[in-house]
């Protein structure tokens, strides 16, 4: 089972949780069903690794990639391009927003309030229990009271993203989907889906996740690693 | 302690801990800000101490008094920022205190640009500071590597009573790999009375501590420089370390690649070896000492022709390499900055034409 998600999505998080790298495979994942997708590059906080630099492989796909102007897109500064309030003002298909890390990274949508008022809106919180500060369920919800706070928005999901990159096993898949269950548990949320690597899906246990799961091809990778081709 | 995931930067601040140091003092500048936001959280929670200063000028004083106090202590900055920082590491070189630097270096010169460099090779093998001084350099080529080599650096920098430093270019920092620690060090310099000044109570020498760099007797200036020149050389024959990658095999150019560059290229030497090309490379751990006897081994391989220095950088650490091969074979740099990043493909295009 995979996930299936449109109309206006934004993913948030803690700081090095996999936001981008699960907004990108979403994005390409629900383009592969025929939905027409647009993915916009909120992080105003990262200054590496981040949706911009997967855009060549993103547009070539059809994904349309809402990025600051050229001239500052490899500049450490805040910029909210104002094309972001007219994807929300028109969200045909699926309008993704990756957002920065942390309450710091999610304060960006407190700006954007006025664009999102009285729209329906999925917020879905990336929680990776294998990274420093989310490896509690205390302390995931503890982030998802901080970033609640500075959003200005309701958490509506929960997304498990288990890994340590390259040395994740299935067993950290399974033990990361108890914890992200129970984490979604104690928060009244839904765990709305899991990611594996294609990788690990082909031998990990489907029967005993009750959630979707979505399919990761790695594509922030360092500059002696090569990306999976995306798109199927 | 089972693997986490964690950003070097934020695996730099947590070494630092692990390695018992409580005093951290920094000004955030990209792309190293992350250690400061991770150490903000964790300091507390350990009894230790964080304080931002009002510049890096500052901040290189406030680690000078409290390594002249005998405390642990270590900042992170990227270039810009170890600039302003140079004058209070030559003061601290001078006083003879131990103190810990991490560059996550950014391109320059100037403010230069927020992406990975390894632009400031010169500065921190050479340049760090006015005067005869000269510092420790390690630089990691992985997360798990920072981690090691942050906590090495505290006791070499107490063990040599000088500035050390741990050189990441700004991925080192920035990029995300699986880490574990080691267990918590002694959180205390063993060999502090030697040089702090925390009052004669506690202390079992009798010998009155002063902490200053100012020698106006010639005679004591020069004295002075030559304890340090004495320290230096005991670097260069104790301190080196070097990883050296497919050199028992019969090859024809020899690679010389520090950091996450050097990668980039084990990634092309494994290619050209596929392919049927042997290529040897050679990774200084240390840049100060620079592993000068391993490169000149390595380049008397007899079916050696060539020696390329790949550098993220218009060219500086092949100045060192030049003079280990003193000439014997020809030496050649190839690199890229700016936040460029030579790729497997180009480096093979050019070890394949050099080597011909």
């Amino acid at each position: 089972m995979e996930p299936e998600l449109t109309g206006i999505v934004i993913v948030v998080g803690a700081y090095g949780s996999g936001k981008t790298e699960v907004s990108i495979n979403l994005a390409a994942h629900m383009h592969s069903l025929g939905t027409a997708v647009r993915l916009a590059d909120l992080d105003l906080v990262n200054p590496y690794f981040r949706t911009r630099d997967a855009r060549n492989t993103l547009e070539h796909l059809g994904i349309e990639v809402i990025l600051p102007p050229a001239s500052y897109m490899y500049a450490d500064l805040p910029i909210l391009t104002p094309k972001v309030s007219g994807l929300l003002r028109n969200p045909a298909g699926l309008a993704l927003l990756d957002v920065g890390g942390d309450d710091v990274g999610a304060t960006v949508l407190a700006a954007l309030a006025d664009s999102l008022k009285g729209k329906q809106v999925e917020v879905l919180m990336v929680v990776n229990p294998n990274r420093p500060h989310t490896d509690t369920i205390k302390g995931c919800l503890k982030m998802r009271n901080e970033i609640e706070d500075k959003a200005k928005l309701s958490i509506t999901g929960i997304v498990g993203n288990a890994n340590v990159m390259a040395e994740t096993t299935t067993k950290d898949i399974l033990e990361g989907y108890d914890f992200c269950r129970k984490v979604a548990g104690n928060g009244k949320l839904p765990l709305v889906f899991i990611t594996a690597t294609t990788e690990l899906l082909t031998r990990l246990d489907k029967k005993a996740i009750q959630c979707p799961i979505l399919s990761i091809r790695r594509q922030l990778t360092t500059p002696w690693e090569e990306a999976e081709p995306l798109g199927r | 302690m089972p693997k986490v995931l964690m950003k070097g930067n934020e695996a730099i601040g947590e070494a630092a801990i692990r390695a018992g140091c409580l005093n951290y003092f920094a000004y955030p500048i990209t792309p190293q800000s992350e250690v400061a936001e991770y150490l903000v959280r964790r300091m507390p929670e350990v009894g230790g101490v964080f304080l931002q200063g009002e510049s890096e000028v500052a901040v290189g004083y406030m680690l000078f008094g409290a390594a002249g106090a005998g405390a642990r202590v270590f900042t992170t900055s990227s270039s810009p920022g170890i600039s302003l920082m140079s004058e209070a590491i030559s003061y601290i070189a001078g006083a003879q205190c131990p103190a810990v630097f991490v560059n996550i270096v950014r391109g320059g010169p100037g403010l230069g640009g927020i992406l990975p460099s390894q632009g400031d090779y010169f500065q921190a093998t050479k340049g760090i500071g006015h005067g005869d001084c000269r510092m420790l350099v390690m630089a990691p080529a992985s997360v798990q590597e920072a981690v090691e080599m942050v906590m090495k650096a505290f006791p070499l920098a107490e063990k040599y009573r000088n500035p050390v430093m741990v050189l990441g270019d700004g991925l080192i920092g920035q990029m995300m790999e699986p880490v574990e620690f080691p267990d918590h060090l002694k959180s205390e310099p063993t060999n502090k009375d030697a040089w702090s000044t925390n009052g004669m109570d506690h202390r079992n020498s009798k010998k009155r501590n002063i902490v200053k760099s100012l020698f106006l007797d010639p005679a004591l200036l020069n004295d002075n420089n030559l304890q340090l020149k004495a320290k230096y050389d005991q670097m260069r024959s104790d301190e080196v370390m070097f990883e050296a990658y497919n050199t028992d095999s019969e090859y024809k150019g020899l690679v010389v690649s520090f950091g996450t560059m050097s990668r980039v290229c084990r990634t092309a030497i494994d290619l050209m070896k596929a392919d049927g090309i042997e290529i040897a490379m050679i990774r200084p751990k240390t840049l100060f000492p620079f592993p000068e006897k391993a490169v000149a081994d390595a380049s008397k391989k007899p079916t050696c022709t060539h020696i390329i220095s790949v550098e993220m950088n218009m060219g500086q650490m092949v100045e060192d390499v030049d003079l280990s091969v003193k000439g014997h074979l020809p030496v050649s740099w190839y690199g890229k900055c700016g936040g460029e990043i030579p790729t497997p493909e180009e480096i093979i295009d050019v070890v394949k034409s050099r080597i011909a």
